[in-house]
Formats: C-alpha cells, sequence, structure tokens
C-alpha cells in the first residue's frame, strides 16, 4: 500500500515491473511444541504457503480452508514418507499474519520435526523465519489484536534469548570456532572485493587482490561443501534445559547434583573447594530433558586449579537456562531482602536467567527456622525458593515440584534446547551460503557488481548463523588493510 | 555512541542576548524586512542547490552568501564524481539538479571509472575546469527565476513560539543580517560548510577561517549551541597547489580522458569540449625520503597530533605516512583548468609548516624543482549531530529550519550537492504545506547518504561509497531518471515538463524494447546459428527470448540487430536505448531478486515512529540500554529501528506493540468526542502529552496503521 503511495506513475510501472516475480518470500518455523512432546506445529506464512502444503502433501489440491484435515507428509526429492499428521491451510487474509497461512500438526520426535523443516527449506522462495518475523507480519497486515500481542514480545525475548545460549554454547565448540573462521574469512573477501570496486581505480589496491580473492572463495566453497556432504554430525549438542548449579563453597551443591541423578556422580568432601571441573549428568524429570552441571564453588580462590574452575562455573552460567543457586540454610540472612542480597551476589550482573534458590543444610536449622520458611514463602523479589536438606531428603519434593514447573515453562518455548532444529536450521543456510559462493565463480568474469552481490549473499546466509555483519564493518576491514585515499 | 564524549550541548532555553530578537516583537519593522519563501544561508555546493531547487518548486527564494563572486568555488579539488559519487551526481541530475549540467559545461577531462567492473558501479568522474565551473555555476543561479541572491553575512536567526502539532521548541521565521537588519523566511536552510567556528591550521599556526582568506561564521554557531544543538567537531585538510611550469612530466605515468567523454547529465548530449581537447593527468609516487621529512618533524604539525576526528578516506599524506609505513604513496597531478597554471596534487594533502611542505614536494619524482604556489592546509570546524534531523533534513528542534552539506558531516561536494536538492525541495514543500519528499534508501543514493546520517550520525567525514549500498544492483547511474525523475516532478515539482517528458519516453522506450526482446524466441541452436560470435552455454530445451541473450558479455543490441534485423534493427539505432537495454538484461535477475527484499525495506519503512517520542518515559518493555540507543538516534520509521545496531527483535516488537496500542486508544477517544475538546480536522493539542501526540500524529497521516 504504502508502496503504491509513495510512488509515482511513472516509478510506479517501473516498481511493477519489477515485482511482477513475486512480492514476498515465505517464511517458516516451529510454532509450538517441544522436542518430546506429541505435537509440534510448523507455520508457513507467505504466497508460496500453499505451494508447500501442496507439494508436501503431494496433492493438486488444498484441502477445505482453516479445516484440521488428514495428511500423509512426504519429502518432496525424495518421496520418502515423513509423517502423518494434520494439516490446515489458511488463506489469506483471514489467517494470523493475514498472508496465505499453513500449519503442519507433526509428531513431535526431533527426526520428524527436523525433516519437514529441511523439505520445506527446500523448496523455492521458502526460508526459516527470523525472530519475530511471524509477528512482524501479521502487525503489517493490521492483523495483531492486541491481547494476541501481549506475550509475543516476551515469548520473542526468550526465543532470541534462547537462540543466543545455544548459539553460545555452540560456539564454544569445534564447530563454533569453524563457523567463526568462516565468517571472518568471507567478511575479508568481501571487503577485499568492495575496496577492489570503489578504490582500485585511484588508489594502490591492486590486481592480486581480485585473485586472492577469487582463491579465498574457491577454497571456502569446497570446505562448507565438503562440511554439508559429511554424514556425521560432529559434535551432537546434547537436547534440553541446561541448569547450573552454583553457589559458594561448600554448601552442598555436589550433594544436591548426587540427590538428584540417585547416584554419587560428583564427589562430595567436607572440605572447601571440592569440585574443580563442572560435573555434567543427563536427567529426565517430569518427562522434560534436562542437563545438570555441578559446578565449583564461587569465591576468589587462590590454587591455579581452583582459579580454572571457578572460571569455568562462571562460563556456564552464562549459557545457563535455568539456574539452580544453592546457599547455606544455617548462615543466611532470614529476610527476603537480605536473602536478595546474598542471590544477586552469585549470579552475574543484570542476569535474566530463570533461577531457583535452594537453602540446603535444613537439617542444621535451629527449631523449626519460622523466619527462613516464611521468607522462602515470600515471592518477589525472591526467585522460586525452597528449604532443602541433602542428608535427609527433606523438600525434595518440593523441589521437584518447582523444578518440573521451571521446565514445564522453559519447554514451552520451542527453541530451547532443541539442537536438532539449530542444526537443519544451520545447513538450510551454509546449504545457500554455498550455492552464492559457487555463482559467483560464474558471475566473476562477466561483471564484478554481480560477483560482489553473489558474496554479499553469500556473507548473509552465513550471518544467519554467526550474527550480521553491517557495511561499517567491512568499511573497517577496507581501512584497516589498504591504504586507500587521495 | 561513538561521539558521546564529544558533543557540547547547552542548557535551553536559550538565554536572551543583544541581538536576539522574537519575530512577534517587532511589529514596527515587520512591515519593512523583506520577505521570502526559503532563504538559503551559503552558496557553496549544498546552498546552490537548495536555493535553486527551492526555486525550481515555486518558492521565491533568497541566497545569502559572504561573497557573490565565490558562489561555485571549488574548494578543494578540481574534479567531480568518481565510484559512488558520480551516482550521487545522477540523482542530483534527476531531480533536475545543477551540479551535473555544470559540469559538462566545465570539464577538461572526463573519465567513467570501473569501466571492466559493470555498469552498477561505474563511476562517472571529470576533472573541472576551476574558473569554467564558476562562472557557469554562478550564470546559472544568477538567472533563475524566483532567486534572488544577496552578499550579507548571517549573525542570527528570528525565532518564535513553534507551531502546537510538531516537535520542535521554537520556529524560525527569518534571519539577523550582519548589519542588523532582518529578512522574514518561511523556512531557512542553513549550509555553512566548514564555516561554524572555523580553523585553518598550517604547522603550528592556526587562525580562524571557514576557507582560505574568508571569515568563519561565529554569531551563527554561538546561536545554534543556545539553541540546544549537539555540536561535534571534524577535520579535513587540501593539498598545497604547484606551478606547472616548473613540474618534469616526462618520466611520469599519462591518464588518458575517455573518447568520446560520458556527460554526466541526462539532458546533455555531449559535453562542451572536443574529446581531443581533454587534458592529461599524470601518476607519480612519494619516496622514503618524504616519509622521513614527516616522521621527524612531527612536533611541527598540530593538526596530526590533535585528536579531532579525520576521515579515513581522503587522509593526509602524514597519516597515510604514519599508518601504511614504508610504502610509496601515489599522487595524481591534475590540472586546475585549460588555461591555470595550478596543478592540484591529489594525495599530498598536508599540514605541515609551508617550508617543510616544499621539501616533501621536492622529494617526489618530477617535482624536484616544483614551485609552491599555496601551501597545504587543514581545516577544522564544528558541525551538528546530523541525528537532530528528520530525513527531510529539517531539524527536530527548530520547526523549519534545514541543514545541508558539509555541516551536517559529510565530505565531497556530491555528497553536499545531493543534500541540497532534498534540504531545498523539502523546505519549499513545507512552506506550501505539502508533505515531505523522502528518497529511501531503497530508491537512491541519495536516500542512503540522508538514511545513514540521520539513522546513525557520523563519527567521521562521511563519504559515500558503493559498498554502503545495500541495492546496489538496482540503483544505477544509468537508472537514476527512471528512479527519480517523475516522482520530482509530481511529487517535488521541481523538475522540468522537458526532462520529465524525456524520462518517460526512455521508460516507455525501454519498457517496448524490453517487451519485444521477449517476445522474440528461437532454440538455442537457432540462435547459436543465428549469432556464432555468442558462446550460449545453456542446456535449456525450450526456446529462449532475444533478452536472455543480449545478458551474455558478448552479446549487444547490435549483434542481435544484424541477426534479426526486424523488429531489432530499430531499436538498435537509439544509441543510449540500446546500451540501456543491455544493461537491463545483465541485471534483470538480481533485480528481481533484491525486489523482494527492496519490498521488505519499504514496507518496514512505512511503519512511521512519532518525531517527539520520549523513549525514557514510554510504558515498554525496553531496556535502558535500548531506551538510550532510540532517544540519541531518533529513528523516523521500524526500518530505520532495524538498521541501529544492538537493537533486538524483541525491542522492535515491543515498540510496534506500543505504538499500536497508544493508536487504538486514540481511535476510541475519536469516536466519543463528548469532552468537546476535540475539533474535527485539527489534531489534539490540549495536555500535548507525547502519548496523545504520537497517536494522532499515526491517524491522520499514516492510515495504513488502521488496516
Amino acid at each position: 500500500m504504502a508502496l503504491r503511495r509513495v510512488l509515482s506513475a511513472g516509478g510506479r510501472r517501473w516498481a511493477q515491473r519489477l515485482c511482477s516475480a513475486a512480492w514476498g518470500d515465505t517464511i517458516f518455523a516451529v510454532s509450538s511444541g517441544h522436542g518430546r512432546c506429541g505435537v509440534t506445529v510448523i507455520r508457513t506464512s507467505g504466497p508460496g504457503s500453499g505451494g508447500a502444503l501442496q507439494t508436501l502433501t503431494g496433492r493438486p489440491e488444498l484441502p477445505p480452508p482453516r479445516v484440521l484435515t488428514l495428511r500423509r507428509i512426504r519429502d518432496p526429492t525424495t518421496a520418502e514418507p515423513l509423517d502423518r499428521g494434520l494439516v490446515v491451510w489458511f488463506p489469506g487474509p483471514q489467517s494470523f499474519t493475514g498472508e496465505d497461512c499453513a500449519e503442519l500438526h507433526v509428531h513431535g520426535g526431533p527426526a520428524v520435526v527436523s525433516g519437514v523443516l529441511r523439505a520445506l527449506g527446500r523448496l523455492p522462495g521458502l526460508r526459516p523465519a527470523e525472530p519475530g518475523e511471524f509477528t512482524r507480519r501479521a502487525f503489517r497486515r493490521g492483523k495483531l489484536d492486541l491481547t494476541a500481542a501481549e506475550g509475543l514480545g516476551d515469548l520473542i525475548r526468550a526465543q532470541t534469548e534462547a537462540q543466543r545460549r545455544q548459539a553460545l554454547r555452540q560456539m564454544e565448540g569445534e564447530l563454533g570456532r569453524l563457523y567463526q573462521r568462516w565468517s571472518e574469512t568471507l567478511t575479508q573477501a568481501l571487503a577485499h572485493l568492495e575496496a577492489y570496486i570503489d578504490f582500485s581505480e585511484d588508489d594502490n589496491v591492486e590486481e592480486e587482490v581480485l585473485s586472492r580473492v577469487d582463491a579465498t572463495v574457491r577454497a571456502l566453497e569446497r570446505e562448507i561443501g565438503a562440511h554439508l556432504q559429511d554424514g556425521r554430525r560432529g559434535e551432537l549438542l546434547r537436547g534440553g534445559v541446561h541448569a547450573v548449579i552454583a553457589g559458594p563453597p561448600n554448601v552442598g551443591k555436589s550433594s544436591l547434583l548426587n540427590l538428584l541423578c540417585q547416584r554419587p556422580a560428583a564427589i562430595v568432601s567436607p572440605v572447601a573447594g571440592t569440585t574443580r571441573d563442572v560435573v555434567e549428568v543427563a536427567l529426565n524429570v517430569g518427562g522434560y530433558p534436562l542437563v545438570l552441571s555441578d559446578t565449583a564453588g564461587l569465591r576468589d580462590a587462590t590454587d591455579p586449579v581452583e582459579q580454572e574452575g571457578v572460571s569455568r562455573a562462571r562460563d556456564r552460567l552464562q549459557q545457563a537456562d535455568l539456574v539452580l543457586a544453592v546457599l547455606d540454610a544455617a548462615t543466611v540472612p532470614t529476610e527476603p531482602a537480605g536473602l536478595g542480597a546474598a542471590l544477586g551476589s552469585l549470579l552475574p550482573p543484570a542476569a535474566t536467567t530463570p533461577c531457583i534458590l535452594i537453602l540446603n543444610k535444613a537439617d542444621l536449622l535451629q527449631g523449626d527456622g519460622g523466619a527462613l520458611r516464611d521468607a522462602c514463602a515470600h515471592g518477589d523479589p525472591l526467585p522460586p525458593t525452597t528449604l532443602l536438606s541433602c542428608k535427609t531428603g527433606e523438600g525434595l519434593d518440593h523441589l521437584l515440584e518447582l523444578l518440573a514447573r521451571q521446565l514445564a515453562r522453559l519447554c514451552g518455548d520451542p527453541l530451547a534446547g532443541s539442537p536438532s532444529l539449530t542444526q537443519s536450521r544451520h545447513s538450510l543456510h551454509l546449504g545457500d551460503c554455498v550455492a552464492a559462493l559457487a555463482r559467483y565463480g560464474r558471475e566473476r568474469r562477466r561483471d564484478l557488481g554481480l560477483a560482489a552481490e553473489r558474496l554479499r549473499l553469500a556473507r548473509r546466509h552465513l550471518g544467519r548463523i554467526t550474527g550480521h555483519v553491517g557495511a561499517e564493518d567491512v568499511l573497517d576491514i577496507i581501512f584497516r588493510d589498504f591504504c586507500v585515499g587521495k | 555512541m561513538l561521539l558521546r564524549g564529544c558533543w557540547r550541548r547547552l542548557a535551553l532555553p536559550p538565554a536572551p542576548r543583544p541581538g536576539h530578537r522574537r519575530a512577534g516583537s517587532e511589529a514596527g519593522t515587520a512591515a519593512a524586512a523583506p520577505r521570502y519563501e526559503v532563504v538559503v544561508i551559503g552558496g557553496g555546493h549544498a546552498g546552490t542547490e537548495a536555493a535553486a531547487a527551492a526555486a525550481r518548486g515555486g518558492a521565491r527564494t533568497l541566497l545569502l552568501t559572504h561573497k557573490i563572486g565565490t558562489i561555485g568555488e571549488m574548494s578543494c579539488n578540481p574534479s567531480f564524481g568518481g565510484i559512488g559519487k558520480g551516482h550521487l551526481m545522477r540523482e542530483v541530475d534527476a531531480l533536475d539538479g545543477l551540479c551535473g549540467r555544470v559540469c559538462d559545461l566545465s570539464g577538461v577531462h572526463y573519465k567513467v571509472l570501473n569501466r571492466c567492473k559493470g555498469p552498477a558501479v561505474w563511476g562517472l568522474r571529470a576533472q573541472i575546469d576551476r574558473s569554467r565551473y564558476r562562472e557557469n555555476m554562478q550564470k546559472e543561479i544568477l538567472n533563475t527565476p524566483l532567486l534572488t541572491v544577496h552578499e550579507a553575512s548571517v549573525e542570527d536567526l528570528l525565532l518564535t513560539e513553534p507551531e502546537p502539532d510538531r516537535p520542535g521548541k521554537c520556529q524560525v521565521t527569518g534571519v539577523v543580517l550582519g548589519d542588523g537588519s532582518t529578512v522574514h523566511a518561511g523556512s531557512v536552510i542553513l549550509t555553512t560548510g566548514t564555516f561554524l567556528r572555523g580553523m585553518i591550521l598550517i604547522g603550528l599556526q592556526m587562525h580562524p577561517a571557514g576557507r582560505l582568506g574568508d571569515q568563519p561564521a561565529i554569531g551563527l554557531a554561538q546561536t545554534l549551541e543556545n539553541l540546544g544543538f549537539a555540536v561535534g567537531r571534524l577535520k579535513t585538510g587540501t593539498p598545497p597547489r604547484l606551478a606547472k611550469d616548473t613540474i618534469d612530466f616526462s618520466g611520469l605515468e599519462e591518464r588518458a580522458a575517455d573518447n568520446p567523454p560520458v556527460p554526466f547529465s541526462f539532458l546533455s548530449k555531449a559535453v562542451w569540449i572536443k574529446p581531443e581537447d581533454q587534458l592529461l593527468c599524470y601518476l607519480t609516487r612519494t619516496t622514503g625520503k618524504a616519509e622521513q621529512i614527516i616522521r621527524d618533524n612531527l612536533h611541527l604539525n598540530n593538526h596530526i597530533r590533535e585528536t579531532t576526528r579525520g576521515p579515513r578516506y581522503c587522509p593526509s599524506l602524514e597519516s597515510k605516512v604514519l599508518r601504511f609505513p614504508n610504502r610509496e604513496h601515489q599522487v595524481w597531478l591534475e590540472p586546475e583548468g585549460l588555461e591555470s597554471n595550478v596543478i592540484y596534487p591529489q594525495g599530498m594533502s598536508m599540514t605541515l609548516p609551508p617550508e617543510l611542505q616544499e621539501q616533501v614536494i621536492r622529494s617526489v619524482p618530477g617535482l624536484e624543482k616544483a614551485k609552491m604556489l599555496q601551501p597545504g592546509y587543514g581545516v577544522q570546524y564544528d558541525f551538528l549531530d546530523p541525528r537532530q534531523l528528520t530525513a527531510s533534513l529539517e531539524s527536530r528542534l527548530v520547526q523549519r529550519l534545514f541543514f545541508a552539506g558539509q555541516v551536517n558531516g559529510t565530505t565531497g561536494y556530491e555528497e553536499a550537492a545531493a543534500q541540497g536538492v532534498i534540504a531545498g525541495i523539502n523546505a519549499c514543500l513545507r512552506v506550501h504545506g505539502k508533505p515531505p519528499f523522502i528518497v529511501s534508501r531503497t530508491e537512491g543514493y541519495i536516500g542512503v547518504l540522508i538514511d545513514d546520517l540521520t539513522t546513525l550520525g557520523t563519527s567521521e567525514p562521511y563519504r559515500m561509497f558503493t559498498s554502503r549500498v545495500e541495492f546496489r544492483m538496482s540503483l544505477r547511474p544509468d537508472n537514476a531518471d527512471a528512479r527519480l525523475t517523475p516522482r520530482g516532478f509530481e511529487e517535488a515539482e521541481c523538475v522540468s515538463q522537458q526532462r520529465y517528458k524525456q524520462a518517460v519516453k526512455m521508460r516507455a522506450a525501454l519498457d517496448d524494447g524490453i517487451a519485444t526482446l521477449k517476445s522474440l524466441q528461437f532454440s538455442i541452436s537457432k540462435w547459436s546459428q543465428l549469432i556464432p560470435e555468442v558462446p550460449i552455454s545453456s542446456s535449456r530445451k525450450s526456446p529462449v527470448s532475444a533478452f536472455d541473450i543480449l545478458q551474455y558479455p558478448e552479446a549487444n543490441m547490435e549483434v542481435l540487430a544484424r541477426a534479426v534485423p526486424e523488429p531489432l534493427g530499430k531499436l538498435a539505432q537509439w544509441r543510449e536505448l540500446s546500451e540501456r537495454l543491455k544493461i537491463e538484461a545483465a541485471y534483470e535477475w538480481c533485480v528481481v531478486n533484491q525486489q523482494q527484499e527492496i519490498e521488505e525495506v519499504r514496507r518496514d519503512e512505512a511503519l512511521r515512529l512519532p518525531e517527539d517520542l520520549d523513549y525514557f518515559a514510554i510504558d515498554a518493555s525496553l531496556s535502558a540500554e535500548v531506551r538510550e540507543k532510540l532517544d540519541s538516534n531518533r529513528p523516523q520509521t521500524i526500518g530505520a529501528v532495524s538498521r541501529i545496531p544492538g537493537i533486538t527483535p524483541a525491542a522492535i516488537v515491543n515498540l510496534l506493540r506500543f505504538v499500536k496500542t497508544n493508536h487504538q486508544k486514540t481511535e476510541k477517544l475519536k469516536a466519543l468526542p463528548q469532552t468537546g475538546k476535540y475539533l474535527p480536522g485539527k489534531r489534539y493539542s490540549e495536555k500535548a502529552t507525547s502519548q496523545r501526540q504520537i497517536s494522532a500524529e499515526f491517524s491522520e497521516e499514516r492510515p495504513e496503521y488502521l488496516c
């Protein structure tokens, strides 16, 4: 609409001619359900939704609008059946976003979901949605009513936050370093090509720059291509909510781990600073996958091994989806404000990670610990808080209840802790990146501007994994690497 | 952001001081004071374009300059255009601006840069005869209908109460001149370049001046600062000038001009000079000796030692030597005019004491005996944080006051001219009560320039590069007329009938030509037979159109017309059309693909944010950091918000939600105007809480919020 107003008659014709192909791409994403729940809903929005539904169900006709219909879902390239599920067709404008939308309700196993996502990603004109993109489309079409909008900002924040943590965990590892290196290589190649375009005529940017860029792009194309061909998935990220037990030394963090996993996974001793490294166990709590890490007690250690342990503990805290903060019930302040301050000193500044506060060693309390019990029930500013005795098991039921409640909330977020979805998203973007790099080679002899466009596109696809790179970043490299200027 | 530390901002309201008059209180003299619709301060590259654009748009315009004789002065390099800058000139020309046409009458060496890299990044450039440019520009300016030119300095602004329904703490109603007299104006455009507290530096000496030999503007700088404008400081420089007849060109590398030269303007069939009469440029390089002299004398060089930000591009020879030691640095020897004995050594910008500059010059091959006519010097000057402007270049602080050119933190004639045209058009539209004319970054380099400045600000003199432009394949020098001329004619009314007709005719011919080429289809084997010189590497079974064939580097309209004279012969005869068809074919795939992204950006740009939103006060779930960024960058649209580094998708959605919530509240209020406070046809102005203004603005101006 805005376009029509902005463009005048002549300009409009120009734009119409250019728009003739399509006026928007189609996005898809998992919209609800987590890794192990019964049903996962995958939603698409955009002009390609109908076509996608037809292709995936292998039927020329669309199901009747807004009616749940049982269909077999196939991979269009291999014709291999992926699932039998319910599909719904929402022709625009009567849909969530106002555009043509489709929903696929599939069985929630990670294999099925990532299979469907991969299949969608291979269809022309479809791409994974960016965080918040469905909402923004709905907004543009005036489709978002206020009650629906209430929770959306928070949901998107949670998703972005979950993706950030997911990425952080991934970037720690081998794979992360690999992606980061590709990203730097590609950005530099792009910057050098841009320098060649903007400055070579007048400045000291020589022809060799171009042949170096060519060689870099060829090598990168081969490397990413080989990585995609590699059947091994490399290091698998562990699915589930990542919870970290943190607290001062000798409050019983390792005892808590052992209590929860019902075996002596971590060494416990009365000596402060026993745990040096991170101990990790996978658990199932109330049906939800949980990866629990025990960490070194947080204090200003002098022993170099312990120092390293404390620094690893702090890193883990940064990446955690959930923090189990443990304090010694016998020594903590009994009023809520003091408790809050004691907790605050443990967590990273301005942390927004969900938290459960556990006051351990309840068996050592004098009397019935009434004041502390009241504080536990106090709520705000304290997170969910419970008294526990790892020794007697008192309070364990309450802790498990709190834990299950937090896990249910975190797992309701489809993007938290589902590395298989992350991986299928990655391979889609990497595939697009390789395709663009291949076209660079073809375009290169014809028109350098067009070739640069391919490199920009490749950089954008990679940026969906490793982060956006703006024009200023490119200019920074240009001015760092070349003496341009007259 | 980066510059936070060096902004100076004074408290408001402005303290009353002598000479600072309020328009409302001078009923006695008002009748005598002249009145113009638009007053432009400054006659540089921004000022001339602004004044001419306002006058073309139908506004009675006054241009105020220190000296009529310096209108059209090229105070730095004797060239116009280049990569990215040439794009800007084509767009200025498409809006009927002056610099392209004047360059076509004044150049002595025309050259298209990047010829072998594809038409999207061609850089039209020319060496210009300084005095011819000045004369031609003055002729143009002094003969523009509705445009009056006066010699005067401007000391102060006349201000009055703001219009209630817009952002701004006051509005400008005119200017106070050096002699104390006043001129009333509907809008005022400030294009003072480097003259705001300008300071010239040579070696350890410094003296106040806007340009060598010209006084700086101090009273005006004071006024702006009192009004609360955030001011930063930048530096730039210019090289020494050499006597041509003392240079030994014999051993130097020559660069010849294009034959035939390509004109800048869509209206010019050819440039004024005969191709064979064009002058040569020469290339030489600095040696280790120059580096030694510079290193040994850094203590004598105030400009380099200071911390004021200089450009990363176009740096001084000193900073090049310091950052990239042990290298030769290029020096282009450029003529300053047909009859001129002056040579401009591009690349030798210096601020050493003059005797040392001479030593550096003489260490360069070819310049051993060169005579220095004028030393190089550095300029430090105030600029205003351009984030205080809207995309129409009107100030958010003072209504009807526009800023264009170097005062906004840019460098370069072309960047200045581009802003000048936009400020001129909008100052005129503002007076005539029409909506502003905004070029989106999806429509032109001008849009990218202004959006970058007004959304992100700048920490160094901002220069146009093609790498800043997302949609480089669509925004080409060849199609600037198709992109901007119709809008300039219909919305801004700043384009002549003749130019509009020509652009429309070309557009129609292109559309027809493309349709003809697309309808002409043969099998691949038939094409290979018809045009064996084009190696067609397709395995397609279906027929291929002539438009597809035209994409091949070996193909052009001439080749196609020879193979299929009917109907292509006619098209190939029109040379300009043939060239443009070829470019359209080469870029079709890419442009169609970019169109999706362009639509995406435009949809985000259509979601406007209120200009006076108090980001620290609004009840939306935004972090303190995001609020601070939004407050200092003052984005005008959701599109601009998404380009600010560090703004999260969640913040964008929360902002959208806030705006939408407030809009709905207003809708309810509108439905029940029982208080009687609401006057139909007017916006809420009682109790101008920011939220109400926001909602009102949305409901009246942007109905797309309603849908």
